[in-house]
């Protein structure tokens, strides 16, 4: 597998089963760039350790007085020296391959369980999960897998050369064999312990980065009530905290830098007092000396991979663990599907609450309480979460949404949510969203009344002429609230369901132009069965039915007008006037009327004066009431 | 042909927005001199260690030298003193490690020094940011500032400084080394000069770029995934997922495509590097042995050369290795050190209010040269009064609050409260007067008292429970477990958007300006929400100047005076009684809203 290859056309079917039957998953995926790095590895680690022969083999020379040796030795050293940088360079390449490859698997298969998932991710904890796996812990997993291949070809390197000193002077190889296990080994106990202090940093320094995103996200609120010293307080406390932990950690670093500084030293002790007495018997050459001091520095080299198979494995034990629950994820309901995909039509029944939206009329939905609204919008499209028990399913025609397949239920049902979220690119790639190719982006465009968020856009790109091509920053947060979503009301008039559901699309929308969209909407969608949530009554008096749902249930159908005249609790939502106290047919106002002042404030200051005289205003204001009117 | 081409594609490209400046490279290098002056003693003691460490390690190449010249001159009958020659070697050994340990300590300290302070000097920078740039540049640009560049530069200060100051000291030394023990071999090393020199160029001309791209690849995939978890549902309703999963696809290619290009930068400097290496010990070897031959210097002499070369790699790749770290970490500085570019004086401190009377006068204003969205705004709003703002999208509503809230100050004309003109003034001094309240009703991580307290540092608890009773929140507070100390926010408890907006409106009544301007305030809430907070805020307006931007009629319904903004002006103006009896455009929604 090259890069230039990914990513994969399909990223196969993981063992999600846990932490380290993933990790297998993982590197069985790539048998061959793992061997492939053991063998580069080899190359590489092999031909420094011979380094330190032709080193000892030209002091050799020298001592012997040839000059002829002593060229042959530089011959040699040169043949090492490519071998080091082609083992070097082709085991790099590949490790890195390997790391990439395994990288791009694990944010394929995320990218895939994310739009499996859909709208079950948001219901669950693992939302934030699934965003730690991708920015963190896919990271450390391709290290651990990458690492692997070199961690071998490091272990051989070091048995290969302690054979071949042992073989070649026995008498020093020995001493070797048996130091370098011990250096290898010796600062593995410390390494829990670093690992653990390196974690402990990294949390308070998400803490702290969290802090001040936090502050930062903020900082209109801070900037326009005060309280800078008091957050900037804060973060200096976290940000010496993370000083301190880093400080921490680095004492553990610095204890093992030392170690691999110390034990190395002393093996090279032990070889230099051995060797001397062995030279000074005449039992090895002068030569095999240095040759024998060389090989042990060099072996630092692949020693560095024993630890770092450690720490690879320990940081990335948790990464997998939280990447192979995250994979292991499922919906609720089979998103393939009981029933053979046909396409119901008609009208839109829900057992549950008894609403009914009739084929092609537009409905509207009146709630008393928004997070009920909310859960029923979602059941009128089927494969709704199952937080208790089994419910039966919403019916279009007479099927239930359930018993399709996911994708036909949406496509049948679209539910826009209370916060539908605009995704990042273009305008036009805003819109680029499956339809039924009916209605064009400019008519749906239009019937949201989004002219002037077009202008705000052409203003904002960069040729200021094509507002298609303008880019939606921060996900469409430079624009306003409603612009934000009657953008959202446009692309869902684009797709043009069979049935368009609508949770309170028009709450952040100003009433001149919200009374504009009622009338698009009614246009756009005549024929097309559509019901709206919504508590407003410029919305509520263009619809063909006006359904009235408390505690769960239907509990009054009719026209807006006459549901105003004949149910106080309706009256009560709709009017946004005080909950009726003493129950229904109390009604103190003839209908139609403007609503009730909401408080005794306001009753005792907007007592409908003319323009800009001085009003009297409670409380220390009135001593300036006698100012002369604008 | 060999090699790979640069991607054409580049994520790192302009699309990412700078809305706030980057640093110039005149301001970026004075603050890297203030950083190193601070931490002067620091960078000394450091090179200090380091050079005490680098001549321990050299101890060991020198004495084995002096063992193989006695060997080799004086054979088995050697006067070796191997008692004390092991002494001083394990005494080095010892010392050597222990430096090594101060080295790596002293370094870690000096980095996350450095990186306290330019994280705290940022923040300290950026809350003295004028409200008027924040709005217009949004936070995206500070957060991603404060996140990924202090990110990046944690590396730099962590590793690269320290890593490379070590390196640098280190190399020198060795060649030092080499020059004292074999003076003849020294210039030697110069053989492998060109090759290095020659190769590096090469490298450093191209990676830097390279690998902020690579890196801006990198975060583009893990964005559009976190995108798609946040969107869910948005995503699963609109049937978006294959296309989720296709632009997941491309992501992963165009990263890719720059770890290609990357690995090949890196497949050019590597053999450079090993061969540099190579053909240094090759030479030392080589000539040093051809010396020796001519009994111009001993074989000890050439074993110590030879081991010190040997000795080289590391520092070199040291250096090679962090120099790019530095190099990418400098744009992230950069990033940081320029908003120390954005003027943060708001004004004149002696503008002082008379009276809490709010006057503009033929205000025009515009966000860009030539584009005006508020044109000849003349308005009084005695003290007391409620002004709504009515009228279309994109009128210019929230400008004129903005402009009426002293967050902008006018092209032309002006917004004086109690004759002192607004824009003249510190933030600081502005918002003991006038207070904004948008549809952000940001909570912060922490307690619930921090939160309320950030409007009135010295507020006791009494003061801040009689704000939240105010605001009808005591209840919920009280229930809350913790009280004042429940923990808010993120981590903490979760507010409903109803709750934030409360503990929004404690902060107004802690920090009692006299005058609010609302813009939107209950709009994104559910209507249902939105009614029951009314209540709350209609305490909250009590005996204040309000100016509220009205969604909804009934909110103009209750004020003292209605204005209707379009296109930029004030079309109709007058109590609701009036309007409705003008029969314009106002009139005509009213309509439509009752029926």
């Amino acid at each position: 597998m090259n890069i230039q290859d990914l990513p994969f056309a399909d990223p196969g079917t993981p063992d999600a089963r846990s932490g380290p039957r993933f990790l297998l998953w993982l590197g069985r995926q790539q048998l061959g760039g793992q061997f492939a790095a053991l063998g580069w590895g080899l190359l590489h680690f092999l031909s420094i350790a011979a380094l330190s022969y032709g080193t000892g083999y030209a002091v050799e020379a020298v001592l012997d007085g040839s000059g002829a040796r002593l060229a042959l030795a530089g011959c040699l050293l040169f043949l090492f020296g490519g071998a080091i940088a082609l083992g070097d360079t082709m085991l790099h390449r590949r490790a890195v391959t390997n790391w990439i490859t395994t990288a791009a698997r694990v944010q394929q298969l995320l990218a895939r369980k994310t739009a499996l998932l859909g709208s079950a991710l948001t219901r669950r904890v693992a939302a934030g999960e699934v965003v730690a796996v991708s920015t963190g812990d896919v990271e450390k997993i391709g290290w651990f897998v990458e690492a692997l291949s070199r961690f071998s070809a490091a272990a051989l390197t070091v048995l290969t050369v302690c054979v071949a000193l042992v073989v070649w002077v026995p008498s020093l190889g020995w001493i070797v064999a048996l130091g370098i296990p011990v250096v290898a080994l010796a600062v593995l106990p410390l390494l829990p312990r670093a690992t653990r202090r390196a974690d402990v940093q990294r949390e308070k320094a998400g803490y702290a980065t969290e802090l001040a995103s936090d502050t930062v996200a903020g900082l209109r609120v801070l900037r326009g009530i005060g309280g800078e010293e008091l957050f900037l307080d804060r973060y200096r406390g976290a940000s010496q905290e993370v000083r301190g932990a880093a400080v921490r950690s680095a004492r553990m670093w610095s204890l093992i830098a030392a170690a691999q500084v110390l034990l190395p030293g002393l093996l090279l002790i032990a070889v230099v007092w051995q060797g001397v007495h062995l030279a000074r018997q005449g039992r090895i050459s002068v030569g095999e000396l240095v040759g024998v001091y060389s090989a042990v520095t060099l072996l630092n080299f692949p020693l560095r991979h024993f630890e770092e198979i450690a720490m690879a494995y320990s940081f990335s034990r948790p990464s997998a663990k939280r990447a192979a629950r995250v994979l292991a994820l499922t919906r609720d309901t089979d998103p393939g599907g009981l029933r053979p995909d046909a396409l119901p039509r008609g009208d839109l029944y829900d057992p549950v609450s008894g609403l009914l939206a009739r084929q092609g009329r537009l409905t509207a939905v009146v709630c008393g309480d928004p997070d009920a609204a909310g859960r029923l919008a979602d059941r009128l499209g089927g494969h709704a979460a199952r937080d208790a028990g089994s419910t039966p399913s919403v019916l279009l025609g007479s099927v239930p949404l359930d018993d399709l397949s996911l994708e036909t239920a949406r496509t049948l049902v679209l539910v826009q949510d209370k916060d539908p979220v605009l995704l990042s690119g273009t305008l036009r790639e805003v819109l680029a969203v499956p339809a039924s190719g009916t209605v064009g982006t400019a008519e749906a465009l239009a019937a949201a009344e989004c002219a002037d968020v077009l202008d705000a856009l052409a203003q904002q790109s960069a040729d200021g002429a094509e507002p298609m091509a303008a880019h939606l920053t921060e996900r469409g947060r430079s624009l306003s609230g409603g612009q934000r979503q009657r953008l959202a009301l446009a692309r869902s008039l684009f797709t043009d369901p069979e049935v368009l559901v609508l949770d309170e699309p028009t709450s952040a929308v100003d009433s001149h132009t919200e009374a504009r969209i009622a009338e698009g909407l009614r246009a756009l969608r005549s024929g097309r069965t559509t019901v709206v949530f919504t508590s407003s009554p410029l919305l509520l008096d263009r619809a063909d039915e006006v359904v009235l749902v408390h505690a769960g249930k239907v509990t009054a159908t009719g026209s807006h007008r006459a549901l105003l005249h004949q149910d106080s609790r309706y009256r009560a939502v709709v009017t946004r006037g005080p909950e009726d106290p003493t129950g229904p047919g109390d009604d103190t106002r003839a209908p139609g009327t403007p609503p009730t002042p909401r408080t005794s404030t306001s009753t005792s200051t907007s007592t409908s004066t003319s323009t800009s005289t001085t009003v009297t205003a409670p409380g220390e204001a009135a001593r300036e009431e006698l100012e002369e009117p604008a | 042909m060999i090699g790979v081409a640069r991607p054409e594609y580049d994520p790192d490209g302009p699309l990412t927005a700078h809305t706030l400046p980057v640093g110039e490279p005149a301001t970026v290098r004075r603050y890297v001199r203030g950083l190193v002056h601070r931490h002067r003693r620091a960078f000394l003691l450091l090179i200090g260690t380091n050079a005490l460490a680098v001549l321990a390690s050299m101890v060991g190449p020198y004495l084995l030298g002096s063992v193989v010249q006695a060997l080799s001159e004086e054979g088995a009958s050697a006067q070796l003193h191997l008692g004390r020659t092991t002494a001083v070697f394990a005494l080095a050994v010892a010392l050597q490690a222990y430096f090594v340990r101060e080295v790596r300590l002293r370094g870690a300290m000096l980095g996350e020094r450095m990186l306290a302070d330019l994280r705290e000097d940022f923040l300290v920078r950026s809350v003295a940011l004028p409200p008027g740039v924040l709005e217009r540049a949004g936070t995206g640009d500070l957060l991603s500032r404060i996140t990924t560049d202090v990110d990046r530069l944690a590396n730099a200060m962590r590793e690269a400084v320290p890593q490379l100051t070590i390196g640098i000291v280190w190399a020198g030394l060795l060649i030092a080394g080499l020059g004292i023990t074999a003076p003849p071999l020294a210039p030697v090393l110069l053989i492998a000069v060109p090759l290095l020199v020659a190769g590096c160029r090469w490298y450093f001309r191209r990676a830097p770029s390279a690998y902020r791209s690579e890196a801006a690849g990198y975060a583009a995939v893990a964005s559009v995934l976190a995108e798609t978890v946040q969107a869910g549902r948005t995503v699963e309703s609109h049937r978006l997922g294959p296309e989720r999963i296709a632009l997941s696809d491309r992501r992963i290619r165009e990263w890719t495509a720059w770890e290609r290009y990357t690995m090949w930068l890196r497949t050019v400097l590597f053999p450079v590097i090993n061969l540099t290496h190579t053909t240094v010990l090759a030479s030392v070897l080589l000539v040093g042995g051809a010396f020796v031959l001519q009994g111009w210097i001993g074989v000890g002499q050439l074993t110590a050369a030879a081991l010190i070369a040997q000795m080289l790699v590391e520092p070199v790749g040291l250096i090679l290795r962090w120099y790019d770290e530095l190099q990418v970490a400098q744009v992230s500085l950069a990033r940081l050190v320029g908003v120390h570019d954005i003027e943060t004086s708001g004004g004149s401190s002696t503008e002082e209010p008379r009276g809490r009377r709010m006057d503009a006068a033929d205000v025009h204003f515009g966000y860009r040269p030539g584009v005006d969205v508020l044109r000849e705004i003349t308005l009084r709003l005695e003290p007391g009064t409620r002004l709504a703002l009515v009228g279309p999208s994109g009128a210019g509503k929230s400008t004129l609050g903005r402009l009426l809230a002293g967050i902008y100050g006018p092209r032309r004309g002006s917004v004086a409260l109690g004759g002192a003109e607004l824009s003249q003034m510190p933030a600081e001094k502005v918002r003991t007067h006038v207070a904004l309240v948008n549809q952000e009703h940001h909570v912060f991580t922490g307690t619930l008292r921090d939160n309320l307290r950030l409007a009135q540092a010295d507020a006791g608890d009494e003061a801040l429970w009689e704000a939240l009773e105010a605001v009808d929140a005591a209840h919920w507070a009280r229930a809350a477990g913790d009280g004042l100390d429940t923990e808010v926010g993120t981590d903490g408890l979760p507010l409903t958007p109803a709750q934030a907006q409360q503990v929004a409106l404690a902060r107004l009544v802690l920090a009692d300006p006299h005058t609010l301007v609302l813009d939107e305030a209950t709009s994104l809430l559910d209507p249902r929400a939105a009614r029951h907070l009314e209540r709350s805020l209609a305490r909250v307006l009590e005996g204040r100047t309000v100016v509220a931007i009205a969604h909804r009629l009934h909110t103009a319904h209750d004020a003292d005076v209605i204005a209707v903004v379009e296109h930029g002006r004030i079309t109709e103006y007058g109590s609701h009684a009036q309007l409705v009896a003008a029969e314009g455009a106002y009139a005509a929604l009213w309509r439509s809203w009752h029926g």
